[in-house]
């Protein structure tokens, strides 16, 4: 019995560790790959962009909602050192601003309620009070503006709004 | 030698069995799909710490693989169901009534998603239910491979074989984060009929 305890603490130990290892990278590497994906169909860096209509066709990343319109910027901080100014445009009805870093952690979000919203995102590492700015917990991620848009007619109505949103480098 | 064997074979089965492990209980290989597992209201599971930094890792990885990009709970929350109300896992070879009352919040939807948590591979256009479908009123949709002949309110299942649904609660009103159970009405999910008898 006790020549086979060494062996099974062993197993034990690279058990709990790979465990562990999964689960602590899956989010970023799944998070990687959606944010590839995004780029290769054309999401900019540092730049919104509307995407299509909602289809099984034109869906990117799993779950999407068909209802929403999604204007997308994949951010790097390491491109713009003095931080971006994120802008989504006034829109009746629901909108909102949300930041995601590496890890999927959706760390920012602003309500539109018809209004003009305004963002300054900083590096990691950067400290600020002023009131509109947020410090990103990594240097790439993902900006999201979600757009109510149920209806085609609704959609065509956010494809010029959008044409207002600004993700661009300070 | 024999030793080193040894030690090497125990290093590889432990570093496999605790990466399944992983995959399995995070949700990141086939079967449960669902985004969480923190509520159940009526058959619809969901967790409010979607999105958050405060989620466990195994919600993390969860949500990483079947509903990346979701919001934190202030904003949207999210339920998931993948079974009818006598317990049978959704299909698309049998034709489902899904019913129920407005909810509390500025919007709300029902989304249908196959078993890779996509859209289901069709052109038919009927996606999902929305608040504005429902205007107010209990509401009823059919679930079906095909388009109900008289023309009622349909979310298509066509090539979507072992179908989800996940509900969005959009800017839940005050009080429903504290008192989810109380203030969600959980729609109902009764199966009408399946293809040849099946199910």
């Amino acid at each position: 019995m006790n020549k086979w305890l060494a062996p099974l603490l062993v197993a034990l130990v690279c058990a709990a560790a790979s465990h562990a290892a999964v689960l602590h990278f899956a989010p970023s590497v799944i998070m990687g790959r959606a944010l590839d994906k995004m780029a290769a169909r054309g999401t900019p860096v540092n730049g919104f962009s509307l995407g299509p209509r909602t289809t099984p066709q034109t869906q990117t990343v799993v779950r999407p909602s068909p209802d929403m319109a999604y204007s997308a910027c994949l951010f790097d901080l390491a491109k713009a050192p003095r931080g971006l100014r994120v802008r989504m445009n006034a829109t009746p009805g629901y909108a909102s601003l949300s930041f995601f870093d590496a890890r999927t952690n959706n760390f920012l979000t602003v309500r539109g309620n018809g209004e003009t919203r305004e963002v300054i995102l900083l590096p990691p590492g950067s400290s600020t009070t002023v009131p509109d700015t947020a410090v990103a917990p990594s240097t790439t991620g993902v900006i999201l503006i979600r757009r109510l848009a149920p209806t085609a007619q609704d959609y065509a109505k956010v494809t010029e709004l959008a044409r207002e949103d600004g993700c661009d480098a300070i | 030698m024999r030793k080193v064997l040894v030690y090497l074979s125990a290093a590889l089965i432990g570093t496999g069995i605790g990466a399944w492990s992983a995959l399995d209980m995070a949700g990141l290989i086939a079967g449960d799909r669902r985004t969480g597992a923190g509520i159940d209201i009526g058959g619809w599971v969901g967790d409010l710490s979607v999105g958050s930094a405060d989620a466990d890792p195994y919600l993390r990885a969860r949500i990483a693989r079947h509903g990346l990009l979701a919001l934190a709970k202030s904003e949207a929350i999210y339920f998931t169901r993948d079974r009818d109300d006598a317990g049978t896992p959704f299909s698309e070879q049998c034709r489902y009534r899904l019913s129920g009352e407005g909810q509390p919040a500025l919007w709300w939807s029902i989304t249908l998603y196959d078993d890779r948590s996509f859209l289901p591979d069709n052109t038919d256009g009927a996606l999902s239910f929305d608040a504005s479908g429902a205007d107010g009123k209990p509401w009823s949709v059919t679930i079906s491979p095909a388009r109900p002949a008289d023309g009622s309110p349909w979310i298509s299942s066509r090539n979507a074989g072992r179908f989800d649904l996940t509900m969005r609660i959009y800017v839940p009103d005050a009080g429903v984060l504290e008192r989810p159970a109380e203030m969600i009405h959980p729609p109902k999910v009764e199966k009408l009929d399946c293809a040849g008898g099946a199910g």
